[in-house]
């Protein structure tokens, strides 16, 4: 069978010591770059490309997709630990993972990130291996008017992270919404909502707004009290510091949700590892049989999201090896650096330089193994790091949320822009406002409005290209059944209060 | 950031190389030589594409032996220019800032009242390179020339569907002198990436874009895209079969894609000199004249004065065009 | 109860706000064209969600003043909401001297604002941890990793 013998020269490639030890470096350094926030795989790989001119091509390749999927491990860590979203799609992986660290759950919390990365990551590369070609032609196949659907999709999940009060997470997710239509219009050139300010023709910066509102709007909430000399309890052992056997348990269809949701969702071009996220995320909130809970510290709450945005990276591979189509901005900068070692990526890659794409699968498989080997004995450490007193701790948090976004740009403005969005989630929490849909509507808002004008553009203004479609209406299907679910909760529950005896 | 130990003997070596071999030539170039690193600010993000030229740039000047200095990259992202362009504004006087320019700090200023600084209130230094297009169709088209697309979006108006970027980018452009030369309408519809665009294409959302050759080359090659015309003057080395706009029957000006270099506000004119030589040399080097190639650019040197020209004319011209397309012009 | 009347006079408040930022989108999106010839205009999406959000920030304001919410989690106490602003105002500040005193300056200030009088710590542990903190970010950041931060006067 070919994918045998392809995977077989493809190990034969990857094992040579020179690239195990590129593979290495990359894990390593994507570890890191997840694990702080603001500086993200993208400006990390274009930095390091000049340097990497003098490296053999396969070396260089591998190191730098390993940069690609180690940041996603490491972007679970910060999440966890101290709510500050070390990489945008591990924004899902704050709404539980730090309530779990609040908890005294922070080692099982970060073990089980850890596995279900591995899991989702190995799932992603499987299905790279498998199913590429046939599925890149499917990708095809999903234009505008199903990526409307599906974000119209993500954002019915409003309702499944609503918490108490429905009004209160609309109103969130519209404001989401609001911020994300902030800049210039691509199709008009409109200024909208820009206020005068010229950094704000490009938009808000989504991480900005993540990073204030969660991990600064947290911190202050927690200063109102005076007394408390270690926010978060760390319990003693190593047993305590991972994962038990119930965890596991409990997340056996979060690792599957995971894997699957997010490497389709990366198939897609433009979707995205945060819309990933989101999704199974969601998902997994919509099956579980404890789904009142999440919110408040759920295992599969993290074990979901973070398989998901792992996968996603063998899904976002697909449309760039096979197709020669960057679905993002990391993939974007991959493709530029295999343009300039003469891989071109497309249609005629995998034939003519099998080489090329089974050395990098393998070597994908190794750093899978690398990083889980890498990041489960970290646990503990890290865990460690909730020992520091909280006057330590808050500033470094403070400290690292300002280094974050100011790498993002270079720009005081968004530093400005983070002490907004602090007080916007401090105020949030403080009025019982839930954050997650906030992020919910800033993530899919733009991309909704532009799939929708896209779309009426391709059908010259009929509504109907929506429902025509299978696909699109098929999601579009879901996603009213999830608007009118907790409807008919309330319809039930209001009917059964009307017939209880007086 | 990093200082390594091969910068430093670079930089060693670039200053004896320098001295003695420059010297002759430039008599007024002795009056401002740079003695700290250069900036060169990009209004892309790492990745981006002038950011992907700018570090080439200063590597080339590096290996090259051009400067007694290193070049880094600043990064300016925001506003489609506009940051980088208000950041050089403020930095007058500056004799160590540079600025790579393409053409949305150009079409920025025309449209959004924010973006105050036009190129014009900074200094111009030259133009570097120019950067053809290509239309491009799926392979299956029933179109195999400009002409026939063209002709059936005239009897179809409003059916036929160009994927681009934003409605000010030189894809709309091409539509907009296009639709008027030929009296015909096709609608244009927006994808913020280039993936997203090629993606539309093929799966069949669209039928025609405007793509780089760069991006095209691979599609091309495996068979699923073909090219009607190449938007440039000249025709391309690695295109030799496909019409330019004018040899395929539309005799429209070529609004050119550019890149180039400026300087901050109230730079003394020997500095511009210096600067403008610096960059005159490059474009001859061989490695130059490499990466043009491989890239698929073309040379397009201009010195400072001519650039200014060019600068005025391409605004009028873009000022037409942007308002038939229906943007709102503010300056 | 007053606890429970303090968190629906907080919905009231909340939901007051959202009208007027609900009413102010959809004015401005007013201005812009709703319809063009292609496709929808920059008016259309802000139109229907600025819409979206004055009904329901109004359907919040009639709810808070009709039925007593549910008890709070935390009742509000001003003292504690005093410490999380002037925390904040700290914040701010620390930002605005960025450019002046540059990050890891401001960032040490910061930090012994915080712990000191904060969390009322001696001055000498304040002053550790904040020079700690300062020589850490200093270190990691622009030494190891060669990521810029704003200087100031001090030249890091």
């Amino acid at each position: 069978m070919e994918v045998v013998s392809g995977l077989l020269s493809g190990f034969a490639l990857a094992l040579e010591p020179v690239n195990l030890l590129w593979c290495l470096v990359g894990v390593l350094l994507g570890t890191l770059v997840g694990i702080l926030p603001g500086l993200g795989p993208p400006a990390t790989i274009a930095m390091l490309l000049p340097l990497t001119f003098n490296m053999n091509p396969a070396g260089a390749i591998i190191m730098l997709a390993g940069i690609y999927y180690g940041a996603k491990y490491g972007g679970s860590t910060t999440s966890i630990l101290l709510n500050v979203p070390g990489e945008s799609a591990s924004v899902v992986t704050c709404i539980d993972g730090h309530q779990l660290a609040r908890k005294g759950r922070a080692g099982p919390a970060l073990g089980i990130a850890a596995i279900a990365s591995f899991i989702a990551g190995t799932v992603g590369v499987l299905g790279l291996m498998l199913v590429a070609p046939p599925l890149a032609k499917l990708a095809l196949a999903f234009s505008s008017p199903e990526y409307f659907a599906l974000m119209a999709f993500g954002l019915s999940m409003v309702v499944l992270l609503a918490g108490r009060s429905m009004l209160k997470a609309l109103l969130a997710a519209l404001l989401g919404l609001w911020i994300a239509t902030m800049g210039t219009d691509l199709f008009s050139a409109t200024s909208r909502f820009t206020f005068g300010q010229l950094e704000l023709l490009s938009g808000i910066d989504f991480i900005v707004v993540a990073i204030g509102v969660f991990a600064l709007g947290e911190v202050l909430a927690n200063m109102e009290a005076r007394e408390e000399a270690h926010a978060l309890p760390v319990p003693k052992g190593v047993r305590k510091l991972l994962p038990s056997l119930q965890d596991l348990k409990d997340s056996r269809f979060a690792f599957v949700n995971g894997s699957v949701v997010g490497f389709f969702v990366g198939v897609l071009p433009g979707a995205g590892s945060t819309i990933a996220s989101f999704l199974s995320y969601g998902l997994e909130k919509a099956v579980s049989r404890r789904r009142e809970q999440f919110g408040s510290g759920v295992i599969e709450g993290v074990a979901a999201p973070e398989g998901a945005n792992n996968s996603e990276t063998g899904g976002a591979l697909v449309p760039l090896l096979t197709l020669g189509i960057p679905g993002s901005a990391t993939t974007a900068i991959l493709l530029a650096a295999l343009v300039l070692w003469g891989f071109k990526p497309g249609p005629l890659f995998i034939p003519e330089h099998p080489a090329m794409f089974w050395g990098l699968v393998a070597s994908m498989y190794i750093g899978n193994v690398m990083l889980l080997a890498l990041n489960l004995p970290l646990v503990p450490v890290f865990a460690q790091v909730l020992r520091l007193p909280v006057y330590v701790l808050y500033p470094v948090i403070f400290g690292v949320s300002m280094v974050g976004v100011y790498t993002v740009s270079g720009s005081m403005f968004d530093l400005t822009l983070l002490l907004v969005f602090g007080l916007l989630g401090y105020l949030m929490r403080k009025l019982d406002y839930p954050a997650a849909p906030l992020i919910l509507g800033l993530v899919l808002g733009a991309g909704m409005e532009r799939a929708l004008r896209q779309s009426l553009m391709m059908s010259e203004g009929s509504l109907a290209i929506l429902a025509s479609r299978p696909i699109s209406a098929v999601l579009l299907g879901f996603a009213i059944v999830i608007l009118l679910v907790p409807l008919f909760s309330r319809i039930n529950a209001w009917r059964l209060r009307a017939l209880e005896p007086r | 950031m990093r200082r390594t130990p091969s910068t430093v003997k670079a930089v060693g070596c670039a200053l004896a190389a320098f001295a003695g071999a420059f010297a002759p030539c430039h008599a007024l170039a002795q009056e401002f030589r740079p003695t700290q690193p250069v900036q060169l600010v990009v209004h892309t993000g790492p990745g981006g594409g002038s950011d992907v030229l700018a570090r080439a740039l200063a590597l080339m000047v590096e290996r090259e032996r051009l400067l007694p200095v290193r070049i880094q990259v600043l990064n300016k992202p925001g506003g489609a220019g506009a940051v980088a362009a208000a950041y050089l504004a403020e930095k007058k006087g500056d004799q160590h800032t540079l600025g790579l320019f393409t053409g949305v700090w150009l079409t920025t200023p025309l449209m959004s009242v924010e973006a105050r600084i036009t190129l014009r209130d900074l200094t111009p230094v030259a133009r570097l390179v120019l950067e053809p297009a290509l239309i491009a169709v799926r392979a299956d088209s029933p179109y195999k020339s400009l002409a026939e697309f063209v002709a059936a979006a005239r009897n179809n108006p409003g059916q036929l569907k160009q994927a681009g970027g934003s409605i000010t980018s030189r894809d709309n452009v091409v539509r907009q002198q296009l639709q008027k030369n030929a009296e015909a309408r096709w609608t244009f519809i927006s994808f913020p990436g280039g993936g997203e665009r090629i993606a539309a294409l093929l799966g069949g959302h669209v039928q025609m874009m405007v793509i780089e050759p760069e991006e095209a080359g691979e599609h091309i090659r495996a068979g699923s895209m073909r090219v009607l015309a190449q938007v440039s003057e000249t025709r391309l080395p690695r295109f030799p079969g496909v019409p330019t706009l004018k040899e395929a029957g539309f005799d429209v000006p070529v609004v050119p894609q550019v890149r180039g270099v400026v300087a901050p506000p109230e730079i003394p004119g020997p500095n511009v000199e210096y600067w403008e030589s610096l960059f005159r040399r490059l474009t001859r080097t061989a490695s130059w004249r490499k990466y043009v190639e491989d890239n698929q650019f073309q040379d397009g040197f201009q010195s400072a004065a001519e650039v200014a020209r060019f600068y005025d004319e391409l605004t009028d011209r873009m000022r037409e065009i942007l308002k038939d397309a229906g943007v709102n012009i503010v300056r | 109860m007053a606890s429970e009347r303090r968190m629906a006079s907080a919905d009231l408040w909340s939901g007051l706000a959202f009208a007027l930022l609900g009413g102010y989108i959809v004015a401005t999106a007013w201005d812009w064209e709703y319809l063009g010839a292609e496709g929808p205009g920059p008016g259309f999406f802000p139109l229907w969600y600025g819409i979206a959000m004055l009904a329901l920030s109004l359907a919040l304001v009639v709810s808070s003043l009709r039925a007593p919410w549910n008890p709070p989690l935390v009742p509000f106490q001003w003292r504690a909401v005093g410490r999380a602003l002037s925390v904040w105002l700290a914040l701010a500040l620390a930002v605005a001297a960025c450019n002046l005193l540059g990050f890891v300056v401001s960032l040490a200030l910061l930090t012994y604002f915080i712990v000191a009088v904060m969390y009322r710590r001696r001055a000498r542990t304040a002053a550790a941890v904040a020079l700690a903190l300062g020589a850490g970010f200093y270190a990691v950041f622009p030494f190891v990793l060669g990521v810029a931060l704003p200087t100031g006067i001090f030249g890091f």
